[in-house]
């Protein structure tokens, strides 16, 4: 015992000894981070920060690391993108001039994604839709040389920018129709009440030089589609409340409505819904279309699924379940997926807990506690 | 065996004796005309009876009749397809605005129906502007309601978009009338 004794003070000394004869720690030199290269497993979280609503924010996050890399200021109810290269975000934003209140000024901000600072702003007619986000609150041309800017006021139209001139070109009156879906280098579809696609095509100078209008492919009344629609490849689908698929072809000189498909059988329609504040996305390469899925009735599509349901969208055919509650995850809410071929898919609970899933698997990675406040829509390259 | 049948047959004779043809006549045409005029009173089930199968039908059969009639509750009768932050919890009430904001004058419009006496009442849905999100009470209920196309029935625009100061603070359904069937 005594031998133990002397042997722990020794050890005691030893240590303390080694400690004071440690060199001390460098100096530190602040400085800002660097984000080094992205990786297709970032991803743009937009917090739209409900409860204090003129602080809106957008998280990158990487679904690998799970660590914040970052933010992006979003203002008041915004609307985001990204640039079809993906290295720039683009957010419309209202700001007014004391804080909470004043003078209102809408804008359209240009953000670096290499290093995450603003690079610009257009300031637009106070007239920027104030609504949820979708990928068509504003939204590039595909060869990035026009920006579109959904207006409501609440007569609706949008504007034309030239995101490299910094310039508002002009505004184009939509009769209804509301949003900006881009296709080509110089149109813009709009959806409408009656159930049919507006598409306007510009001139060189953002100015319009024709218009048209598809035949219906839905009907308000009997089952609307969600304004959130995802792309696919070579176009958009739009899924409905009742869980029908469209897909919209916009390859061509004007769009294209494939025969719809349904995500839910007989038996279920009307029973499972799709729903929350993004309530689908698709893996371009794949074809594989994933979709929160919640049991409810009329006036529940806005409630997050308690399940995802993942298909095949060139079979229509159901390859999985995945019940949430097995991750104790509460009502996902959000969805993304990323487009690599390791996917992983991000989705949002109504806690703004973000979960990672293998998306091949549907084995649950991570789950990030409060990634914002509430966190409703994702964006990736 | 036999004293049961005595029995049966005094009491009937004496409620015979007691009560006369016509009033029995009468109590039982007045039964059969309630339950003829029930189906008649003007209730729009069919969106109910659909929502009784699900999800939305159980939390519904959940709400206490308290928190029905409770403009602090989400569960209210009137915010049946209201999108915000209840400004009854704002320092408003179900139908006013709280002090130092100003009412949007353009809105959307809802039916809701009243369980109390079983009208169904068309309600604007006004936001209250000119200060930050309230961030007490939210409430998202959605009956009704559709996509941003079909505006005046749509609870995601910021209907606080064309007043002066444009920030949105709460929300608030305001009984316009009765909803003729």
């Amino acid at each position: 015992m005594r031998t133990a004794t002397f042997n722990a003070a020794l050890l005691c000394l030893f240590g303390w000894t080694q400690l004071f004869a440690a060199p001390p720690l460098p100096t530190e030199h602040l400085t800002v981070e660097s984000l080094g290269p992205s990786n297709p497993h970032w991803i743009y979280a937009v917090d739209e920060a409900f409860y204090n609503e003129t602080d809106a924010r957008v998280n990158l996050f990487d679904g690998d690391s799970y660590r914040r890399l970052g933010q992006i200021d979003a203002g008041f109810n915004p609307g985001v993108n990204l640039s079809p290269d993906g290295k720039t975000t683009v957010i419309g934003t209202t700001y007014f001039s004391r804080g909470g209140h004043g003078t209102r000024t809408d804008v359209v901000e240009f953000t670096d994604n290499a290093t995450l600072a603003l690079t610009g702003e257009i300031v637009l007619p106070s007239k920027r839709a104030n609504t949820l986000l979708t990928y068509f609150n504003l939204a590039y041309s595909a060869d990035s040389h026009f920006l579109y800017v959904s207006y409501v006021t609440p007569a609706s139209s949008f504007g034309v920018l030239d995101p490299a001139k910094k310039a508002v070109l002009g505004e184009v009156d939509t009769a209804g129709c509301v949003l900006v879906i881009p296709s080509g280098p110089n149109r813009v579809s709009s959806l409408c009440e009656s159930g049919r696609l507006l598409t306007v095509t510009l001139d060189a100078d953002g100015h319009e030089a024709s218009r048209a209008m598809s035949e219906p492919f839905f009907d308000a009344d009997v089952d609307p589609v969600f304004v959130q629609g995802v792309p696919i490849r070579n176009g958009y689908a739009f899924l409905s409340f009742l869980g029908e698929v469209h897909e919209l072809d916009f390859s061509g000189p004007a769009p294209v409505i494939r025969a719809p498909w349904s995500i839910v059988s007989a038996a279920e329609k009307g029973h499972w819904r799709p729903g929350g504040q993004t309530v689908a996305a698709v893996h371009r390469g794949l074809g594989r279309l994933y979709v929160p899925m919640h049991r409810g009735g009329e006036g529940s599509h806005k409630s997050g699924g308690t399940q995802i349901w993942v298909f095949d969208m060139k079979t229509h055919q159901r390859m999985a379940r995945w019940p949430l509650a097995l991750g104790k995850l509460s009502p996902v809410i959000a969805i993304q997926v990323s487009q690599d071929d390791a996917p992983i898919v991000f989705a949002a609970t109504d806690k703004s807990d973000v979960a990672v899933f293998d998306a091949l698997t549907g084995q649950l990675k991570h789950v990030e506690k409060q990634l914002g406040q509430t966190t409703w829509f994702f964006l990736n390259p | 065996m036999r004293s049961i049948d005595r029995l049966f047959e005094h009491s009937t004779r004496s409620l015979a004796q007691r009560t006369s043809r016509r009033s029995v006549l009468a109590a039982l045409g007045r039964i059969l005309t309630g339950a003829a005029l029930l189906p008649l009173l003007p209730i729009d089930r069919s969106s109910r009876a659909e929502a009784a199968q699900d999800g939305a039908g159980a939390a519904a059969a959940k709400a206490s009749a308290k928190s029905i009639d409770d403009p602090n509750s989400c569960e209210y009768w009137k915010y049946c397809a209201i999108d915000g932050f209840l400004c009854s919890c704002c320092g408003g009430s179900s139908h006013t605005c709280p002090p130092g904001t100003s009412p949007s004058p353009i809105t959307w419009i809802g039916t809701c129906h009243n369980p109390a006496d079983a009208r169904d009442y068309i309600v604007s849905y006004n936001d209250c502007c000119g200060k930050t999100s309230c961030g007490n009470c939210e409430c998202n209920r959605n009956e009704r309601e559709k996509p941003m196309y079909r505006l005046s029935r749509n609870n995601d625009v910021n209907w606080c978009m064309a007043n002066a100061d444009a920030n949105y603070h709460c929300s608030v359904s305001v009984i316009l009338g009765v909803a003729e069937q």
